[in-house]
This record gives C-alpha cells, sequence and structure tokens, in this order.
C-alpha cells in the first residue's frame, strides 16, 4: 500500500477533494451534528453530547479492539461475546468475594484485576489457533464467539448478574464536576446534603469515563503511529509475505494483536460492570462486534488490512452514535438506524475504492 | 503442511490418515448419534429423527445457501435477517390477500410465493454490490443484514407479525402420512379419532419441501455447468475470467440464490410458527457457516459440497436435539459448537484427500 503510490501516475484529484475523501466520516459527522442541532431543539446540548459519548464507552474500546485486528487483515468476530463474558464473570467474582465478607472496594478492585487478566485468554487462544493451526480469522474468532457465549451464559444461567456493590453505578456513571449554577461546585459527588429529587438541577459535567477513553485511545493512537508495534502492525496487514521477510516475528505479532483485541473486549466487560452495575451477558442481536467493525471501516480502514486509524473508528463509533440518538430525538423511529448503517458502510467502501492510496 | 496436503505418507499412521480423510465428518456424526442413543433417554426413537429434521428445517436451507457464497470465496452475514425480513412478508402478504378475498389456499400460495420473489431482492442487492462495486462481500451483505433488519423492524412496527389462516398452521406443522390404528393411511389431514389414541405421523411437510429444493440444488452444485462455474471461480477468479465465465453474473445469482434460499426458511419459518419477528434467524448464521466449515468447504472458496454441508448440519443438529433430550442446559451447545467448528477446520487441514482445492492464503 505503501510503496503503491509511488510508481502510479500523480493522483488525478485535487489535494482538496482527497483531504475530505480521507476525513469523509468527520466532515459526515460534523454535517450531520450541524442538521440535527438545527431540525430539533433538544439535540445540541453538553447532556446531550455527554450522554451519548459515555454510553458509547463500550462501542470505542470494542472499535479500537477490531481496529488493530483490521489493520493486520483479519477480524475477530468474538469480541462482543468476549466482552459479555468479563461482564458477567467480574460480577460473579464480586458476588463470591462479598459473601467472603470482604469490604465493597477491594471486592471491586480485585475483581476487575482478575477478570482482566482472564481476558487475555480468550486473545491468547485466537491468536494461536491462527497462526499455529493456521485457521482464518474468521471461523477461528467465529468459534470463540460461540465459546465465550455459551461460557457466559453458563455461567449467569441466562439471567443478569446483580446484587453488586452499590459503588460501582457511582464510579461508573460519576461525574468530575457537579455544579449548581450560581450556588457551588463539588468534585467527583454531589454535596451528599443534595436532595436527589433536585438532581436534575445540576450541572453534572465531564464523566470519568470520558478522560478514561481519552486516555486509552490516546495510548493506543501512539502505539500505533508512533511505535515499532504499530509499523509491523501495518506491514503485516499491508503484506505478510514482506514483513516474513523483513524478519518481523509475524506469528508472534498476530498472537500479540488478538491478546490486545480481547484485553480491550474485556476492559470494556469491566466497564460494562461499572455503567449498570450489574452482569450483563451479550444478547445474540446485539451484534456488537459487526457495529465494531462497522465504525472501523465508516473510520477510513479497509478489511483487506493495512489501513486504519485508532481516532478514525473513534470517529465512526461517533458518526453511530450521534445518528442514533439524533434519530431518537428527532422523532424518527430507531429503526431507520439500521439502514443507514448499511448505507454508510457501503458508501465508505466505495469511498476506499475511488481512493485507493489514501493512508 | 506440505506433505500432509501431497505426498501419502506410507505406512499405518499414512494409511490411517488418508482413511479418515474426507470420512471423519460421518465418523463424528455416526459416533455422535450412538452417544446421545445412550446417554439421552427417548433420543434413538423414529420420532426424534423427524423432530430433528423438522427443527433443523431453517438450519438446513441457511447452511446451503452460505455453502453457494462461501465455495465463491465470499460469506452471506444477512441470511439470518433476510429469514426474518421473509418470515413478517410472508405473513403480512397472506394476511393481506385473505382480506382482499381470496380463497385460503390461494392466499397461502400466492403469499408463499410472492415472498419468495420479494425475497430475491436483498440477494440481487448484494451481488450487485460484490460483482459491480467490489465491495468485500462481509461489507455488502452486513449492510443488507442492517437494510433488513431496520426494514423489518419498520413493517411490524417493533412488534410481532403475527395471525395466518389456520390452514398455513396446519400445512407448517402437518405431516405428509399418517396412520391410525385400523385404519388405512391417510395423505396431509389428520385423522379424526378420539383424543390420545396414537396416530402414526410420518414425514413433515415442511421436511420434504425442504428436502426437495436442498436436492435440486444439490445437482445444480454438482452436475451443471453453472456449478461448475461456481467452483471455477471461487478456485481461481483470475482463470474464471480468463476462461470466458461472465463472473460477475454468476456471483450475482449465487447471492440470488443464497437470499432465496434464506427466504424460503422465512416462509417456512412463518408457517411453523404463525409468527414473523426480525431476528428470527439472527442465532442461526453461527449454526449455518459452522455447517458449512464442518462440511469441509473452505473459507476461501473453491471447495465444499451439499451432501457434506448436510452432514455439517445433521452434527449441528443432533447436537443440539441430544443435549436438549439429555436436559443438558442450551449453552452448552454454543461452546460445542464453537470447539467442534475450529476443530474442524484444523482437522480438514491435516487430512489429505479431503480438501476439494488447496489455497493456501498465508505461509
Amino acid at each position: 500500500m505503501i510503496g503503491s503510490s509511488g510508481a502510479k501516475a500523480p493522483p488525478l484529484a485535487s489535494p482538496l477533494v482527497r483531504a475530505i475523501a480521507r476525513n469523509w466520516s468527520a466532515a459526515f459527522l460534523l454535517l450531520m451534528l450541524v442538521v440535527f442541532s438545527l431540525a430539533t431543539p433538544n439535540f445540541l446540548s453538553i447532556t446531550n453530547a455527554q450522554n451519548v459519548v459515555h454510553l458509547q464507552t463500550i462501542g470505542f474500546l470494542l472499535a479500537a479492539a477490531e481496529t488493530f485486528v483490521i489493520i493486520t487483515g483479519g477480524i475477530d468476530l468474538s469480541i462482543g461475546f468476549v466482552m459479555g463474558l468479563c461482564s458477567v464473570s467480574a460480577a460473579k467474582l464480586m458476588q463470591l468475594l462479598m459473601a467472603r465478607g470482604l469490604p465493597d472496594a477491594t471486592t471491586v478492585v480485585l475483581a476487575s484485576v482478575v477478570v482482566l487478566l482472564l481476558s487475555l485468554l480468550p486473545g491468547l487462544v485466537n491468536g494461536i489457533v491462527i497462526t499455529r493451526f493456521k485457521v482464518p480469522p474468521f471461523i477461528a474468532t467465529l468459534g470463540m464467539w460461540g465459546i465465550a457465549n455459551g461460557i457466559a451464559l453458563k455461567l449467569c444461567d441466562g439471567f443478569p448478574v446483580a446484587g453488586l456493590p452499590d459503588l460501582l453505578p457511582r464510579v461508573g456513571n460519576g461525574y468530575l464536576l457537579y455544579v449548581l449554577p450560581g450556588n457551588f461546585l463539588s468534585f467527583f459527588d454531589k454535596p451528599p446534603d443534595f436532595p436527589d429529587a433536585r438532581i436534575r438541577e445540576l450541572w453534572r459535567l465531564i464523566p470519568f469515563s470520558l478522560p478514561f477513553i481519552v486516555a486509552v485511545l490516546g495510548f493506543l493512537a501512539f502505539r500505533l503511529s508512533r511505535t515499532a508495534f504499530g509499523r509491523h502492525t501495518y506491514a503485516i496487514g499491508g503484506s505478510m509475505d514482506a514483513s516474513i521477510r523483513a524478519g518481523i516475528d509475524v506469528d508472534r505479532h498476530l498472537v500479540k494483536v488478538y491478546v490486545l483485541s480481547s484485553f480491550l473486549a474485556g476492559i470494556a466487560g469491566v466497564f460494562n460492570v461499572f455503567q449498570t452495575g450489574i452482569g450483563n451477558y451479550t444478547t445474540f442481536n446485539a451484534s456488537y462486534e459487526f457495529f465494531a467493525v462497522a465504525a472501523v471501516v465508516i473510520g477510513g480502514a479497509s478489511l483487506t488490512g493495512g489501513k486504519g486509524r485508532v481516532f478514525g473508528s473513534a470517529v465512526g463509533v461517533l458518526v453511530l452514535a450521534f445518528l442514533e440518538n439524533g434519530l431518537a430525538i428527532s422523532g424518527v423511529q430507531p429503526f431507520y438506524r439500521y439502514i443507514a448503517v448499511g448505507v454508510l458502510l457501503v458508501f465508505a467502501v466505495v469511498v476506499d475504492k475511488l481512493f485507493p492510496d489514501l493512508l | 503442511m506440505e506433505t500432509a496436503k501431497h505426498g501419502t505418507a506410507p505406512g499405518l499412521a499414512g494409511g490411517l490418515r488418508s482413511f479418515l480423510g474426507g470420512r471423519w465428518v460421518v465418523i463424528f456424526l455416526v459416533l455422535e448419534i450412538v452417544y446421545f442413543s445412550f446417554t439421552s433417554k427417548g433420543f434413538a426413537d423414529f420420532n426424534s429423527v423427524q423432530i430433528l429434521l423438522f427443527y433443523g428445517t431453517q438450519v438446513f436451507l441457511l447452511a446451503v445457501a452460505e455453502l453457494f457464497v462461501i465455495i465463491t470465496g465470499g460469506i452471506d452475514l444477512s441470511v439470518g435477517y433476510i429469514l426474518g425480513f421473509a418470515s413478517i412478508v410472508s405473513i403480512k402478504i397472506v394476511n393481506a390477500l385473505v382480506v382482499a378475498g381470496l380463497p385460503v389456499p390461494a392466499a397461502i400460495a400466492l403469499g408463499a410465493v410472492a415472498t419468495l420473489i420479494v425475497g430475491l431482492v436483498p440477494g440481487l442487492v448484494n451481488g450487485w454490490l460484490v460483482a459491480w462495486l467490489k465491495v468485500p462481500p462481509f461489507i455488502a451483505t452486513f449492510s443488507m443484514l442492517g437494510v433488513c433488519h431496520g426494514v423489518s423492524e419498520l413493517v411490524i412496527n417493533g412488534v410481532y407479525a403475527l395471525g395466518m389462516p389456520q390452514m398455513a398452521a396446519d400445512i407448517g406443522n402437518g405431516y405428509i402420512l399418517y396412520k391410525a390404528p385400523h385404519l388405512p393411511f391417510v395423505f396431509f389431514t389428520p385423522p379424526q379419532v378420539a383424543r390420545r389414541t396414537p396416530v402414526l405421523e410420518l414425514i413433515p411437510n415442511i421436511v420434504i419441501v425442504a428436502a426437495i429444493v436442498i436436492a435440486i440444488f444439490a445437482f445444480v452444485l454438482a452436475r451443471t455447468r453453472f456449478g461448475r462455474h461456481i467452483y471455477a471461480l471461487g478456485g481461481s477468479m483470475d482463470a474464471a475470467v480468463r476462461a470466458g465465465i461472465p463472473t460477475k453474473r454468476r456471483i450475482l445469482q449465487v447471492y440470488a440464490l443464497s437470499s432465496f434460499l434464506a427466504s424460503l426458511a422465512g416462509v417456512t419459518y412463518s408457517f411453523m410458527y404463525v409468527s414473523g419477528k426480525a431476528d428470527a434467524g439472527a442465532s442461526l448464521l453461527l449454526d449455518a457457516i459452522a455447517a458449512v466449515m464442518i462440511g469441509g468447504a473452505s473459507m476461501f472458496g473453491g471447495s465444499g459440497t451439499v451432501g457434506r454441508t448436510m452432514i455439517g448440519a445433521l452434527i449441528l443438529a443432533v447436537l443440539d436435539l441430544g443435549l436438549r433430550m439429555a436436559g443438558v442446559p442450551t449453552f452448552n451447545k454454543y461452546i460445542l459448537v464453537g470447539v467442534i467448528l475450529v476443530l474442524a477446520v484444523i482437522v480438514e487441514r491435516y487430512l489429505p484427500e479431503a480438501q476439494l482445492s488447496i489455497s493456501e492464503e498465508r505461509k
């Protein structure tokens, strides 16, 4: 991909057109925000924007996971159910630890750490099956799709796992700043004497999830664009043969990428427990993995590998999220969202075909 | 790897391997049936065979749909939601025709045919996107999944599509032959006997419909020029183009065919359950792809047969029913399907003569 542009005739399109084509999803996002802001009075507000971004934390994590895998030319279909598995097992573990009489904070921290470590396993299995046994990524991760789903349902008997420490949703849905205009400003929690009934008068600013997700995505984007790990990821997706000849340990690197993917799904699962306060298994029609792939492709990646950016995928997630949110607020039936995703995806691929040498 | 594929390794191990190659799926199926016959009460019974085929109908049809697409080197993620879409369309059209005053049998027949025609549309769009716009099959059919999901929910406003003439339910849940004690065999209509009289019911209607359709497509794939073209373009697109095969048209036809079979599965669903819903087939996608893979097809295209795919689907159906009858929660099924799927692909790689064609993408 990188080398091919030099051999070709200079591109016909002007730099401006190419810049728009490269960032069309961001342009589309802006356009959509403007249209929804003008069309519906309730769309343009800090509260709404915060809610959308907060609720998409899982989407961002899964899309970032899928970005790395797709750049290598693979696909990871298991992330949605690995997330559900981690959510359920974190919740189950917390129940166990609580029953032992551990304090809430210890319970939560211990369970989260253990589950994050366990979340490396599905990726390790995926990576070994793909590299050692040469099973196509689609099949290997589809197998893990079934396995993770089955284990999650087995653990929770098909019901969400409730009865966890109250601490969880308070942290997961907390804000950095609580402001009552002209009255007070409080950090991390509302003042204890402030009545719950009046909570809507408060300005709640910057959900904890925001700095968290910015940090995670920033770190991943740095790894992908500035380190050897990232260069190897692009190289493998660009040409497997060339990477082998260049001395990259391709198998080892691919295992790392699938482990990273499942680890990010694990973070998403643990976050899910913090956000909802219960352990949720992933339902069949949730299609987390497909929406993650959609976001990554809308964000400019190519399923053939070698292309993609972490923040591009994040824009893809925002496009899908604000589309759903904007439609819902303007009273359009939410089902149009599914159709819109389909149309956007095809559009993304057509742009990719028209400008094949954009990176 | 290389020697395992080409060389016929001498000695007992090599002989065993070449014996197992191509046969291990059948052996696995037999072992599975024997195992469940001992562990699940009532499994080794003629009736459970009928039940297995009856509830497996949709997966069988979707697996054949997926097989055609996978032979071309593509994938069709939309079959599950096309099934749901068709189940809704079928109910809506049949009901509309009954309201319009058509006699019930005509309304049912016409409604089913109309649904199958409408059901071609998603496939035609898929095929056009893949063949002409060069959209990767994964993306094109995933987009169609979204569109079918959205349109289905819009048609039914987010609830179930309900209600069909009683006759549709009778067809969907009826049998071809009935035999009550002291009465002759009757076709299609259950004999009027006292309740609790044991009536022998033979061959569910929809199983026969599915079997005929699948047999036709097995013939098409194995014995016609169309079938040869599909294998050829799955094996090597370049070679197929040079051989003068109209590859774009063939790809369009394959996706239309896939969508047709998924719609047929949707029609059978609506007749069986007398209801239609958008996500009726959402969970069947894994089974359909797994059946094709267990049946030895390659994800890279160019190989796979209907017969072996059916064995793959039967392995899954037996597993499902066996676990149910043993009282094991269905959760275990997902785990086993996942494991069998991956193992099947690995085994297929290490056994000679099992692959109809070899395409080693990665070194």
